[in-house]
């Protein structure tokens, strides 16, 4: 079920009531009934895969804490670790290794007979995995125990407000919040609510709007030029970061409504001013889980490397972020060269801390955000692009000088409008995320009840004007 | 050696690998107070502290340190052994 449809309405409402309605000791089974029938929507028999994965990792918990030898525990996480990546291995790698190995055999003139799968990949699944993986290390480290209700842990890698695109949440910070009684309470509800509608504001109106766009640019339609690539990747970087932080938001609220706590995932990643604080400030649950259970046993393993340690760390971790975005080579390059720049970023910190000390503070905060967010545009081709070619092709055009002016009138009448109106919209985006943090208007919303009305009939009127309703869009992450 | 001894010790190699002359520590310090302490940095601490008391810490040792207080420790019970 999609955040921006009428269905997603009707069940939130519903759910939602009947949650406040009933006892706390049947609620759990509400949430999980309704969190089946959200995934089920997408594809109904998938939801055997969940069940098989929950099955294995709520008895590898439970055995993992009871083994008495390490060995025992050390197996018991193995078959964990295996089903989940066996299953992602064969939903979603298989096909991409396959091609992979037809390509080596072309190169020495064989032939690939491996048939190819024909299947759909399960919505959510690079993210469910996670945090069930979460789950079973964590038990196994001995930072969390054991859940024993097979509904709750069933729950905790279904819930529905994350269960599709995250945040991958840790078990220390769900699991108990199942068990606890969480009541009405008006202000969080509204809080909840306000964050929903901001995220679908972002969601709709921004990242839809810009989408047509960003695509017609890839498309190659009118060819590529210099200022069309511009537009197309900075329209992009809003895109994504709308689409998939309008998502997480809309998750938070919801769960927020409840009385659930979910972890931020955004933290204005535009303003990061080296591309190390980028990764602090975007994605932040998956970041943070590949550093805890990939980054930092590497590099204490291989301490002993000194600082080559950290940059072995660094692009292996992006190299597999890379695979985990997407089953292609070119999701693998967009990896990877983040992984170069955080290694240089790294390696050259105590120079550039030097040199850079002798600009003028804000000189030096503009030309590093300026710096990061060029970069994430770049590589970002390589993320959108649908193959290298049209990633090269995209790449050429920057240096193609031709006059965009003069293309614009071939333009379809609907794209001129987006193009137009996604300026608009980008612009009314970037004023309001700012309002939002600002506190003398925070204390001006809440002094006046006419001014907070006005600005939300005024987002209102925007969204109603200027959202994208042609048919309800996915989220881009959904695809990972 | 005294707990104290070995925090100052830990004082003087978190000012050298951070680059930063202003780092006062205290046992319930932790990565959130210094900013120049990441994941990035942490291990280049871990590896001068092991080389600096001559010891060497386990992987899931490391992993189990929440704060300074913490990594005192460890040395000192590395160092009693």
């Amino acid at each position: 079920m999609l955040f921006n449809s009428i269905d997603f309405l009707i069940f939130f409402i519903f759910v939602t009531t009947l949650y406040f309605a009933l006892p706390h000791r049947f609620r759990w089974f509400l949430l999980l009934v309704a969190s089946c029938v959200f995934y089920m929507f997408f594809k109904p028999e998938y939801i055997l895969i969940l069940g098989f994965t929950i099955v294995i990792d709520y008895y590898a918990g439970i055995k993992i804490e009871s083994a008495k030898s390490p060995g025992a525990r050390k197996r018991f996480l193995v078959l964990s670790l295996i089903a989940n990546i066996g299953v992602l291995a064969v939903f979603k790698y298989y096909n991409f290794i396959n091609d992979n190995i037809t390509g080596l055999c072309n190169l020495f003139g064989y032939d690939n007979h491996i048939p190819y799968l024909k299947i759909i990949l399960p919505i959510g699944l690079s993210f469910h995995t996670f945090q069930a993986m979460s789950y079973t290390i964590e038990v196994y480290r001995g930072n969390q125990k054991a859940e024993r209700h097979f509904g709750i842990y069933s729950l905790y890698v279904m819930f529905y407000p994350q269960l599709v695109a995250g945040p991958i949440e840790r078990p220390q910070n769900m699991l108990h919040q199942f068990w606890e009684k969480y009541t009405w309470d008006y202000d969080r509800v509204m809080g909840g609510l306000r964050l929903m509608a901001w995220g679908l504001f972002k969601k709709v109106v921004i990242a839809d709007r810009l989408s047509i766009v960003v695509d017609a640019m890839y498309n190659g339609t009118y060819g590529y030029n210099t200022i069309w690539v511009i537009i197309g990747t900075f329209f992009f970087a809003y895109q994504i970061y709308c689409d998939f932080s309008g998502y997480s938001d809309i998750a938070l609220g919801s769960a927020k409504v409840m009385g659930f706590t979910l972890m931020k995932n955004f933290n204005y990643p535009f303003q990061a001013k080296t591309i190390t604080d980028y990764w602090r400030r975007w994605h932040i649950s998956l970041s943070t889980w590949f550093s805890d259970y990939l980054y930092t046993p590497i590099v204490i393993n291989k301490r002993d490397w000194g600082k080559w340690a950290v940059v072995f760390g660094l692009v292996i971790t992006f190299f597999i972020s890379g695979l985990w975005h997407g089953a292609g080579w070119p999701f693998i390059i967009w990896g990877v060269l983040h992984g170069i720049a955080m290694s240089y970023e790294f390696l050259t910190k105590k120079w550039r801390k030097k040199t850079m000390s002798k600009l003028p503070v804000w000189l030096n905060n503009t030309l590093s955000q300026l710096l990061v967010f060029i970069f994430l545009q770049f590589v970002w081709i390589f993320f959108r692009a649908d193959s290298f070619r049209t990633a090269f092709k995209v790449i050429k055009g920057i240096f193609n000088y031709e006059n965009f002016f003069a293309q614009v009138p071939a333009f379809t009448a609907a794209l001129k409008y987006s193009l137009v109106v996604g300026f608009v919209v980008l612009a009314h985006f970037l004023v309001f995320e700012k309002l939002w943090r600002n506190e003398k208007f925070q204390a001006m919303l809440n002094q006046s009840v006419y001014g907070k009305y006005a600005v939300y009939a005024y987002m209102f009127l925007v969204f109603i004007f200027f959202g994208s309703f042609k048919n309800a869009q996915s989220f881009i992450y959904f695809q990972f | 050696m005294e707990q104290s001894q070995i925090l100052q010790q830990l004082n003087d190699i978190f000012k050298d690998v951070l680059d930063n002359d202003d780092i006062v520590l205290t046992d319930i310090t932790t990565a959130n107070d210094i900013e120049e302490w990441d994941s990035l940095y942490h291990i280049q601490l871990v590896v001068a502290i092991e080389k600096h008391f001559k010891i060497k810490f386990t992987a899931s040792e490391i992993q189990s340190w929440k704060n300074v207080g913490d990594m005192a420790n460890a040395v000192k019970s590395k160092l009693a052994a």
